[in-house]
């Protein structure tokens, strides 16, 4: 193609598609989109986010980039997406933590950081019960005993995680609420942390999702006992669940899923949305996902609604149980 | 031990196939780069790569990864020696001897001690990885909080070696150092402190902007205010090399560097920073004329610099042995690693034998690679400093503003350092030191949380610290070593210290 007739092609494509965009009538989506991750790379954020994005890439044939907006648990990178503009190129990955911390910004009497109805959910990429798990050569081999013993020595047990109001100490909440027995919390920074602890014999107890403890567990350092979920977790069949074993107040999911700014119109919502059931579809998509070992379970519509809203419900129970610790002494 | 040799050859065979020393080869040339820019770490520099990782297979990914962390490690001391601007955060204690060594004209000297430094920690230190990692990751998990404290504790007594003049200033550095370390979210309780309803504080001030800011930005303030220019060093090639003195001065430090560092570095927590600032008290106190450092004692770049290369083959230990992460760079590799499908873990070396060996044998050629590539670049980073102040410092400025915002695309951290360049430049006037911050704002979170997290594990009892025997050890060492200062001190009225100040005042005590 000559200079002369590139020329000539941009100007009429400058002059096909000029008073479209000036009226704001694009086609969605026209430039790159962005998919804010809110934890730091290598986390289960960014793990997802990044086959996400690259899923979403193909199917939309759009360019979208992850980018991590981190800090303050998260908070920093989701009050970004709240804020910003509701135009379908500024996306949320999310976990279940986007219901905790509007929460526990309310406990403190603070203005929060942003609320869960600023954000339009799109679709849930993936949910993992939590494990419980102790270590190999403690005295309780099923969960039963584990509570036993814990309704025996109140706050004598105690169990890492990854923070306060954090997904793990929200499982572990979750659960001692519905058993009615009190365990001793030891916050660490991060997951990492918390299994380092349980592995080195500094607590008793963890509550984690599978792709983290399966390898300690098949090693034969930990034993899991129970899981948070509706059913049980393919990779450990005989494993049971709280609910089977008589606690279903004690459900409890860390969860992904895609969120855009609420407002977004809604043609661009109905485009993500069909674009995200292409995505979970792919199959270069569902090979990196069984990488993580993290089952995919898409929802999307009034289905993740209701499974965000149950959750969101959960989780704002949990945290108002558990309260401002210092209020506690 | 033939075992070992036997899969270490297995290890050679996968670390020299092309495709493999090609990423070996360009993860070390990154993490050099890395860390040569301000501000700019390795933690930086493997998140931002990571992504790239993606399409690559599993060793090969691990293996450029690792370039790039250990590569940070030798590049971070050249804007340290030459600029004193840390490259990360390990460096920051290179920045005090460092940088004086260049103001004397041996800038090219300091940098190749700190490459051949980082040369023998980083080989040595594989040798201890891959002879000792089961043993020793099994005995770094019995390090929890109570151990930590206490080791903590050992590295707040290193504060008292870091000053060579007035006690009560830098321990007023120190005590508003770990004030600046309460910034932030309370990881026990949740609550924001001294946040003033910036989200971006809730995890508190950065080490690199405060660092990069304390030390750099202050610097090229003070000299830009001097009435006139300072004069351009023009090094000359023979200068480059060290002399005789130097490397005989530096040899027993690098010893004590790469062992302190590669023990260090096993640890739960952040705590190759640490390593740094460890061996560079110890080099003090060991020292026979510790009155020379910070004027450009050799054996003050040497420790430290041997020191964080080493901790980072140690962070290794845990990360491979056991699959768990050591701290936020090895979370990032073992992030890397899932995403290939390799499940880290106890398991790895057994089922992974390739990857595991050829990990190990690539960062025998990882190191040998850099000492090449630093050894030569000596000669073109001091010319740097022949270029003008007037051109030369405007232009360290915008790299230290983009480095310190790319860390976390973050304007907030670049107000941060800019505030602490005027701080510093402030304290700098009134004859305050600033490393005390530094090692204040390190060291604050890490005692506050493993003091809290212990007597979460007690039940309030302090009992805890001396019922453990590594934490009871350990705070029975920081004792002696308190009493042995204060015995000395009634004794004579005078200690190492005063002798030092008298010295600078040009009063003999001999």
């Amino acid at each position: 193609m000559t200079r002369r007739r590139l020329r000539a092609v941009a100007a009429a494509a400058i002059a096909l598609f000029w008073p479209l965009s000036a009226v704001g009538q694009e086609p969605y989506p026209s430039r790159p989109i962005t998919l804010v991750a809110p934890f730091p790379p290598g986390g289960v954020a960014d793990l997802t986010a990044r086959p996400v994005a690259a899923a979403l890439e193909r199917v939309l044939k759009n360019p979208v980039g992850v980018v991590n907006k981190t800090g303050a648990a998260g908070a920093v990178g989701m009050q970004f997406v709240a804020t910003s503009k509701p135009d379908g190129y500024t996306l949320l990955l999310a976990l279940s933590s986007i219901s905790i911390i509007p929460e526990a910004d309310k406990i403190f009497g603070r203005p929060p950081a942003f609320t869960v109805d600023q954000f339009a959910p799109i679709a849930l990429v993936s949910a993992d019960p939590t494990i419980l798990v102790v270590r190999a050569e403690s005295p309780w081999k099923t969960a039963k005993e584990f509570i036993e013993d814990a309704g025996k020595r109140p706050g004598q047990i105690s169990y890492s995680s990854s923070g306060i109001y954090g997904t793990l100490h929200m499982a572990m909440e979750l659960l001692s609420h519905a058993a009615g027995v009190r365990l001793r919390h030891i916050p660490t920074p991060g997951a990492g942390p918390a299994l380092t602890a349980i592995l080195g014999g500094h607590v008793d107890a963890l509550a984690s999702g599978p792709a983290v403890i399966l390898p300690h567990v098949k090693s034969g350092k930990l034993r899991a006992l129970a899981g948070w979920g509706d059913r049980r977790v393919a990779a450990l069949p005989d494993v049971p669940t709280f609910k089977e074993l008589g606690y279903p107040d004690a459900e409890f999911y860390i969860w992904a899923g895609v969120f855009a700014p609420k407002g977004t119109p809604e043609p661009v919502l109905a485009r993500l949305r069909e674009a995200m059931r292409g995505a979970v579809a792919d199959a270069e998509f569902k090979a990196a996902m069984d990488k993580l070992q993290t089952p995919i379970a898409f929802k999307q519509g009034a289905d993740f609604q209701a499974f965000f809203d149950a959750d969101a419900r959960r989780l704002a129970d949990g945290v108002r149980k558990v309260g401002r610790v210092e209020d506690k002494k | 031990m033939l075992e070992t040799l036997g899969n270490l050859g297995l290890g050679f065979s996968v670390a020299l196939s092309p495709p493999i020393l090609l990423y070996a080869f360009v993860g070390c040339l990154v993490g050099t780069m890395v860390g040569v820019l301000p501000g700019v770490g390795p933690l930086a520099g493997i998140s931002l790569l990571l992504p790239a990782t993606f399409g690559l297979d599993a060793t090969r990914a691990i293996v450029m990864l690792a370039g790039i962390y250990y590569g940070a490690m030798y590049g971070g001391s050249t804007t340290s020696i030459l600029m004193r601007i840390p490259g990360e955060a390990a460096s920051v204690m290179t920045c005090i001897d460092g940088y004086a060594m260049a103001r004397r004209g041996r800038g090219g000297a300091a940098l190749a001690i700190a490459a051949v430094g980082s040369y023998v920690a980083g080989t040595l230190s594989v040798v201890g990885l891959m002879f000792l990692a089961p043993p020793l990751a099994a005995f770094a998990l019995r390090f929890g909080p109570p151990e930590y404290l206490a080791l903590l504790l050992l590295g707040l007594l290193v504060l008292a070696y870091m000053s060579s003049g007035s006690m009560l200033k830098s321990l007023a550095m120190a005590a508003f150092g770990l004030l600046l370390g309460m910034v932030g979210i309370d990881q026990m309780s949740g609550y924001f402190r001294f946040a003033y309803g910036v989200v971006e504080l809730g995890d508190g001030l950065g080490v690199v902007p405060v660092a990069v800011g304390l030390f750099g930005v202050a610097e090229i303030l003070a000299t830009a205010g001097q009435p006139a220019p300072p004069e351009v060093i023009k090094p000359r090639l023979r200068e480059l090399l060290p002399s005789r003195r130097e490397w005989r001065e530096s040899s027993a430090p690098i010893a004590r560097g790469t062992l302190l560092g590669f023990l260090i570095g096993i640890l739960p927590g952040s705590a190759h920073v640490i390593s740094s600032f460890v061996s560079y008290a110890v080099e003090k106190r060991l020292s026979r004329r510790p009155q020379e450092f910070g004027h450009g004692a050799v054996a003050g770049v040497a420790g430290p610099e041997s020191a964080n290369n080493a901790a980072t083959s140690g962070a290794m230990v845990p990360m491979l042995a056991l699959g768990v992460p050591s701290g936020p760079i090895p979370a990032v590799m073992l992030a890397a690693m899932m995403v290939h499908g390799v499940s880290p873990g106890p398991l790895l070396i057994q089922q992974q034998p390739a990857l595991f060996w050829g990990f190990i044998a690539s960062m025998y050629v990882g190191n040998v690679v850099l000492l090449i590539l630093n050894l030569p670049l000596v000669g073109l980073f001091v010319n740097i400093l022949r270029v003008p102040y007037p051109y030369l410092y405007p232009a360290i400025l915008v790299f230290s503003i983009l480095g310190v915002y790319a860390v976390n695309g973050s304007v907030v951290d670049v107000w941060i350092m800019v505030a602490m360049g005027i701080l510093g430049w402030l304290l700098r006037k009134l004859e305050f030191e600033t490393a005390p911050i530094v090692l204040g704002l390190v060291l604050a979170p890490m005692i506050e949380l493993s003091l809290r997290q212990s007597l979460a594990m007690s039940d309030g009892h302090y009992g805890i610290f001396v019922q453990r025997p590594i934490a009871a050890a350990l705070l029975a060492v920081g004792l002696t070593l308190v009493l042995m200062n204060l015995y000395a001190f009634v004794r004579r009225g005078l200690d190492w210290r005063s002798r030092i100040a008298m010295a600078e005042r040009g009063e003999d005590s001999s």
